[in-house]
C-alpha cells in the first residue's frame, strides 16, 4: 500500500473515524501499567462495589478492585488476542487461499470442501469444544480463534487469484520463464493485498466480540487476570447492585470493536476501484 | 427439481465425513488422551469412570479402528450417555428393561433451541425488510445514513452485553419481564391462558435481543439487494410504462431483492445455533447451548461430541432447505440444473 492510496483512504470519513477510535484504544492499553490509577488485581476489601467516584472513576468490582485500572489492563489483552488471533487465520487463508487460486485442479477442489465443511461446524461450538479438550488460557483462545476463522480469507484469496492469474502481466511474466513462487509473491500476492487488509481489519473486529464472549462464560482469560469479557462475568453476578460493572466493559468492547468495522469497511469504500467510480 | 434435490443430499455426504474428521480430530487434541485430561480437571474422577471412557471411544484399538467406530456411531446417531447426568441419553430416549423411557438430553433442548432461533428470525426478518427497503429508496438521504449507522453499532455490540443491559433495565429495575428460566416456577398450578402469558414473559428478551443483533446484517443485505435490482432494465420499463412507484418497488423490485436472502438466512443457520450458547446461559433457558455449555465446564464428552456433530448435521440440513427453497423460487437456478 502506498503513501497516496493511505491518503485517500482515510479521507474516508468512516475510515478516519475508525482509525482515530483505534489509535486512542491501542494508545491506552499500551500505556496501562503508566496510567492506571491503581493495580488492577489489588483487592482492597474495604472498598467492595463502590460507584464512580472521584478515588474511582469507573467505580469498584466485588473485590474492591479499581474497574478503570482492570480494564486499562483488560484492554491489552483484548487486543493482544484479537490481533494474534487474526494474524494466525489471516496466515493460514493467505496460504491455502494462494495454493488453491494459483495450482487449481484437485489442490483447489480439497481446500475448497475444506472450507465447506469448517463453515458448516458452528464455530462457537467448534471453539468451544476445543477449549473443552485443551484448558481455557490466553494462548489456547489465540490459537483456537485463529484456526477457526480462516475461511473467509482462504475464499477471499483463492478469488483474487482466480481472477488475477488471467491477466496479461501475468501472463507476460510466466512467459518470461518467472517460478510459481516469483509470480505468487511479487504478481498475485501484492495485488491481492487491499481486500485482505480490509478481510484482517474487520477480523480484528470479530476476534476481540469472540474473545470477549468467552471470557464472558468463564472460558477465555481465566482470572485475575482482567479482560473486558471477565469483568462483565462479575457485572452479571453484581448486576442487582453494581451497573458501573456491566456498563463500562461493554461500552470498551462496542467502541473497539466500532472503532475496527468503520476502519474496515471504510479501507473498503476507499480503496474499491469500483465504488469510487460510481463517485 | 427432483435431480437437483438428489444431487444436493448426495453431497451433503462428502461434508459429513469431513465433519466427522474434524470432530475426531478434535477429540484426540488432549494432551495424552482424553481420561488424563479429565482426570486432571476432575481429581475425583476415579480408575472406573476413566476406563468408561476408553471403552466409549475404543481408546485402546488402533487409531484407524478408532475412527470407524466413531464414524458408524455418528451414522447411526448413537452418541452414547452422558458422564455428568447420571447416565442420560445423549441423543434420544431409551428404553430400559421394566419399560420406562428416558429422554436424550438433546431431544428436550433441540425443540427449545429452534423455537427460539425461528421466532428471533421471524423478528429480525419483519423489521429488517422494510429498514432495507427504506434504506435503498433514500440511498445516502438521512434515513440511509441512519440505517447504516444504527447497523455499524449492531455488527459491534456484543449481544450478551446487550442482553446484561436490557436484563438489567426491563427485568431489575422495571420489572416487566423475568430473566432467567423458561417457565415461572408457579407455572404447572396457572390456566391455559396464563401459561402461554407466562412462557411468552419468559421468552421475550432471549428472542428479541439475538434478533437486535442480528437485525444489521440482514438490513444490508436487504439495502444492497434492492439498490442492484433498482438500476436493473426491468426497474426502468417498468416505471417508463407509468407504474406508481409503489407497484414498481413492492411487486417488481421487492420479490427479485429478496431471493437472495433464502441463501443468507441458511448462511446464517451456525451462527444463530452457536450463539446460542451465550445468550441460553445468560437467561438459562435450557436449549442446546446451556446444554453444550455446562457439558463443556463439566468435561462431558460423549455430550460435547454429541451436540458438535448435531449442530454441524442442523447446519448442513439447514443449507440444504434454502437451496432447494432457492431453486424452488428461482427458475433460472431450477433450469440451470436441470439442463
Amino acid at each position: 500500500m502506498n503513501i497516496p492510496l493511505l491518503k485517500k483512504a482515510l479521507s474516508n470519513p468512516l475510515a478516519l473515524s475508525g482509525f482515530i477510535i483505534i489509535m486512542v484504544v491501542l494508545t491506552l492499553s499500551m500505556l496501562a501499567p503508566f496510567i492506571a490509577p491503581y493495580d488492577p488485581n489489588d483487592i482492597n476489601v474495604k472498598a467492595i462495589l463502590l460507584e464512580p467516584s472521584p478515588q474511582h472513576w469507573l467505580g469498584t468490582d466485588g473485590l474492591g478492585r479499581d474497574v478503570l485500572s482492570r480494564m486499562l489492563h483488560g484492554g491489552r489483552i483484548s487486543l493482544l488476542v484479537g490481533l494474534v488471533a487474526v494474524g494466525i487465520s489471516t496466515i493460514i487463508g493467505v496460504l491455502l487461499g494462494s495454493v488453491a487460486g494459483f495450482y487449481r485442479g484437485w489442490t483447489d477442489t480439497f481446500i475448497m470442501r475444506l472450507v465447506d465443511v469448517m463453515l458448516s461446524i458452528p464455530s462457537f461450538f467448534l471453539i468451544l469444544a476445543v477449549i473443552a479438550f485443551l484448558t481455557p488460557s490466553i494462548t489456547n483462545i489465540m490459537i483456537v480463534i485463529g484456526l477457526t476463522s480462516w475461511m473467509g480469507v482462504a475464499r477471499l484469496v483463492r478469488a483474487e487469484f482466480l481472477s488475477i492469474r488471467e491477466r496479461e502481466f501475468v501472463m507476460a511474466s510466466r512467459t518470461l520463464g518467472a517460478k510459481d513462487a516469483r509470480l505468487i509473491f511479487t504478481h498475485l500476492l501484492p495485488n491481492s493485498l487491499t481486500p485482505i487488509i480490509v478481510s484482517a481489519i474487520l477480523g480484528v473486529a470479530g476476534a476481540v466480540l469472540m474473545e470477549s464472549g468467552l471470557s464472558f462464560l468463564g472460558l477465555g482469560v481465566q482470572a485475575p487476570q482482567a479482560s473486558w469479557g471477565n469483568i462483565l462475568t462479575d457485572g452479571k453476578e453484581y448486576i442487582q447492585f453494581a451497573w458501573w460493572l456491566s456498563l463500562f466493559p461493554g461500552l470498551a468492547i462496542l467502541v473497539t470493536v466500532l472503532g475496527y468495522n468503520l476502519l474496515g469497511e471504510g479501507l473498503r469504500d476507499a480503496l474499491d476501484p469500483r465504488s469510487n467510480a460510481c463517485k | 427439481m427432483l435431480n437437483y434435490i438428489i444431487k444436493r443430499i448426495l453431497w451433503m455426504i462428502p461434508m459429513l465425513i469431513g465433519i466427522s474428521l474434524i470432530s475426531f480430530f478434535i477429540m484426540h487434541l488432549a494432551p495424552g488422551d482424553i481420561t488424563n485430561n479429565e482426570a486432571s480437571f476432575n481429581p475425583k474422577a476415579s480408575e472406573e469412570s476413566r476406563q468408561k471412557l476408553r471403552e466409549i471411544y475404543h481408546l485402546d484399538k488402533p487409531i484407524i479402528v478408532q475412527y470407524g467406530l466413531w464414524l458408524k456411531r455418528m451414522v447411526i446417531l448413537d452418541f452414547g450417555k452422558s458422564f455428568a447426568s447420571h447416565q442420560k441419553p445423549v441423543f434420544w430416549q431409551t428404553q430400559d428393561k421394566d419399560g420406562n423411557i428416558t429422554k436424550g438430553m438433546i431431544q428436550e433442548a433441540l425443540p427449545i433451541t429452534l423455537m427460539i432461533n425461528l421466532l428471533g428470525l421471524a423478528i429480525t426478518l419483519i423489521l429488517s425488510i422494510p429498514l432495507g427497503i427504506i434504506a435503498a429508496r433514500h440511498h445516502l438521504g438521512w434515513q440511509d445514513r441512519s440505517i447504516t449507522l444504527f447497523n455499524f453499532v449492531g455488527f459491534s455490540i456484543p449481544g450478551f452485553w446487550l442482553s446484561l443491559l436490557l436484563m438489567y433495565w426491563l427485568g431489575v429495575v422495571n420489572n416487566w419481564f423475568p430473566i432467567s428460566g423458561l417457565h415461572s416456577l408457579n407455572y404447572e398450578s396457572l390456566d391455559t391462558w396464563d401459561k402461554i402469558k407466562d412462557t411468552f414473559a419468559h421468552l421475550f428478551l432471549p428472542v428479541v435481543i439475538p434478533s437486535i443483533t442480528g437485525l444489521a446484517g440482514i438490513t444490508l443485505f436487504v439495502k444492497n439487494g434492492m439498490l442492484d435490482v433498482l438500476h436493473q432494465d426491468y426497474i426502468t420499463t417498468a416505471r417508463a410504462k407509468g407504474l406508481n412507484e409503489r407497484k414498481v418497488i413492492y411487486t417488481h423490485a421487492l420479490r427479485n431483492a429478496l431471493l437472495p436472502l433464502i441463501t443468507i438466512i441458511g448462511l446464517s443457520i451456525p451462527g444463530l445455533i452457536g450463539g446460542s450458547v451465550i445468550a441460553e446461559t445468560i437467561f438459562a433457558i435450557p436449549g442446546m447451548g446451556k446444554l453444550f455449555y455446562d457439558a463443556v465446564l463439566m468435561r462431558d464428552f460423549p455430550v460435547v461430541m454429541g451436540i458438535l456433530t448435531i449442530g454441524s448435521a442442523l447446519t448442513l440440513v439447514g443449507n440444504l432447505l434454502a437451496d432447494v427453497a432457492y431453486a424452488w423460487a428461482d427458475p433460472r437456478v431450477r433450469r440451470g440444473v436441470a439442463r
